[in-house]
């Protein structure tokens, strides 16, 4: 995986647009460099605050300036700002303030073992109400996303990896929230996917295609709140086997949301992609996916089995 | 500001009486509530309204107004009393408290026409809002001034210390933070749950201003205010050492009234206790 990282587009995106968004102030605890805010810091030192390793503090921080007029752009590893100072965020939701948190090492982050994973931030923010939930997929899509966020009102929650996705998009796209995007049409069985399960779920799709003569559909589902519900249940109407994929302990993520919204309208066969109740370990990021499941190989022998 | 007439300073405190009266039979007509901790601050809350703050009493969301945040949520009854004393909100709707579809909550909720900046309740967030609310002000180069309420049981909390580190690591000073050191928390005293003191020494070793006054005194409480507004370049607190049910012999000093309701005869007898210094120092 070679390709650029989506903090550093974060990063980029923060100092390329810090004049248009003249209200936007960055906050950080303590790592900066890895999630890229350092860049806006350079350039606009008067906007950033960095907490230290405080992340209640800074949340803290972020609901005062929300409150002051600013839009807080609230930075850090998904695992620590979600779940450290999530009462902070619950709050921000309850007040329905304009802060957006921007966090990067989402999912399982290689090396640094299963401290630092964040295989629980999706929960922790998806029960929480008032707040839009985003996952890229790729760049271009995270770009996308940062404008939505910086020009609606309300708590919103980005979750970005640590490292870069294979692209998905071509330059066209556009983001629109709440919708599923087809990335691909099929008829025999619909593969959901969200943050780094949607190239995969690509990248099996022209595999069951070419090697199996299996139709694939592939939806990247960006959006874990709010869904359109409409638009998605018939977005899968006609499939009647569905694979979602999320790199996410699979108690409450995605999987666990769209099964319910399948199941309360019609009966079908899903099977959810992701860590099983587990908090990862230390390893390479390939290692890592293929001893988790959420490789290539495994997705191909679910189909197979499905179909 | 100079220090209040005798009449100005008795009309204050009648003031405050008859709002203490008003906290009483909102948390009696409730049957729920914390009178305990509304009794000790309401006086300090009523200072920084009536003559400390910079807000414009036919506008509660002003947008030059310096900021209140009542971090001690459950003495939401003070905070409510007070804000129909100065007009933002009608009498007869305090009594409407903690009843379904009321706007006044049991702990309070961010409203713009009262004034009410922040949800609070959840113990040790208001200074961290605090915080964020300084840092904006000094960015904007806006004068507003930043009041922090805090409880003296909820700098158990660790994030109040966070932002202590950070308000004078910025130098905040327009953030000002008051304790309502009245000792006692819903378990017992601060020092038999979870021992505070030194507290002075603990938020001057944090970088902050420190002083300290005898929260019923309503001369010392202005000159208090005076010369926080005075002190530059680091963020400064005002130790209010308050009674917990100050004014209600029954409830002072004790954690028995900390979130439970007087009963009918408790609730008479507070009445006419508070009455009876209305009366009194209307003839003094």
């Amino acid at each position: 995986m070679n390709e650029i990282y989506l903090r550093d587009t974060f990063g980029n995106f923060l100092v390329e647009h810090g004049k248009t968004y003249k209200d936007m102030v960055v906050l950080d605890a303590d790592l900066s460099y890895s999630t890229r805010t350092y860049k806006f810091a350079e350039k606009f030192p008067k906007r950033f605050f960095d907490f230290g390793i405080a992340e209640q503090n800074m949340v803290g921080a972020a609901i005062g300036f929300a409150i002051s007029g600013k839009i807080p752009i609230v930075s850090g590893f998904s695992i620590f700002t979600t779940g450290r100072a999530w009462e902070f965020i619950r709050l921000i939701c309850h007040d329905k303030l304009n802060v957006k948190i921007i966090t990067t090492h989402g999912g399982l982050v290689g090396e640094d073992g299963s401290t630092h994973n964040a295989l629980e931030d999706l929960t922790l923010m998806s029960t929480l109400p008032n707040i839009s939930i985003l996952v890229p997929s790729d760049n271009l899509e995270l770009e996308k996303m940062l404008h939505y966020a910086l020009t609606s009102n309300g708590p919103f929650y980005v979750r970005l990896p640590r490292e870069g996705f294979p692209k998905v998009h071509n330059k066209d796209y556009k983001f629109s929230i709440g919708n599923p995007d087809v990335l691909k049409n099929g008829d025999d069985i619909c593969l959901i996917g969200i943050g780094y399960g949607s190239s995969l779920a690509l990248q099996a799709a022209k595999e069951l295609e070419q090697k199996y003569e299996i139709s694939v559909k592939v939806i990247n589902q960006a959006t874990l709140k709010p869904i359109n519900v409409k638009e998605f249940l018939s977005c899968i109407d006609k499939i009647n086997k569905i694979v979602i994929i999320e790199e996410h302990n699979i108690y409450c993520g995605m999987g666990n949301i769209l099964t319910r919204i399948i199941s309360e309208n019609s009966p079908k066969l899903i099977k959810i992609l992701g860590v099983h109740n587990s908090f990862g370990e230390s390893g390479s990021r390939v290692s890592l996916l293929s001893n988790y499941h959420l490789d290539l190989k495994s997705l191909i022998d679910i189909i197979k089995d499905m179909i | 500001m100079a220090s209040l007439s005798a009449l100005e300073e008795k009309e204050i405190i009648t003031d405050i009486l008859e709002i203490k009266k008003d906290i009483l039979k909102m948390i009696y007509t409730a049957q729920s509530g914390h009178p305990g901790g509304s009794l000790s601050c309401v006086n300090l809350i009523y200072i920084l309204y009536k003559k400390i703050m910079n807000i414009n009493y036919d506008n509660p969301s002003w947008k030059d107004r310096d900021y209140f945040i009542l971090s001690k949520g459950h003495a939401a009854p003070a905070l409510y009393a007070v804000l129909s004393k100065i007009g933002f909100l009608e009498r007869e709707e305090l009594f409407t408290l903690r009843q379904y579809g009321s706007k006044l909550q049991g702990h309070p909720v961010k409203n713009k026409e009262l004034g009410i900046e922040v949800s609070t309740g959840s113990l040790g967030m208001g200074l961290s809002v605090g915080v964020g609310c300084a840092l904006a002000a000094k960015l904007d180069g806006n004068k507003r001034n930043i009041y922090v309420l805090l409880g003296d049981g909820e700098l158990n909390e660790g994030s109040i210390w966070e932002a202590a580190m950070a308000a004078s690591h910025y130098k905040l000073d327009n953030l000002l933070s008051i304790v309502d050191r009245n000792g006692i928390q819903i378990d017992g005293s601060t020092e038999e749950v979870m021992a505070l003191e030194p507290l002075a020494e603990k938020w001057r070793a944090f970088g902050w201003e420190v002083i300290e006054i005898d929260g019923a005194n309503i001369n010392e409480m202005l000159e208090g205010f005076k010369k926080a507004k005075n002190i530059l370049r680091k963020p400064t607190v005002i130790i209010s050492y308050l009674i917990k049910g100050s004014d209600v012999s029954f409830m002072e000093h004790t954690k028995k009234y900390h979130g439970r309701p007087p009963n009918e005869e408790e609730y008479n007898s507070a009445i006419s206790e508070i009455n009876r210094v209305i009366k009194k120092l209307s003839e003094g």
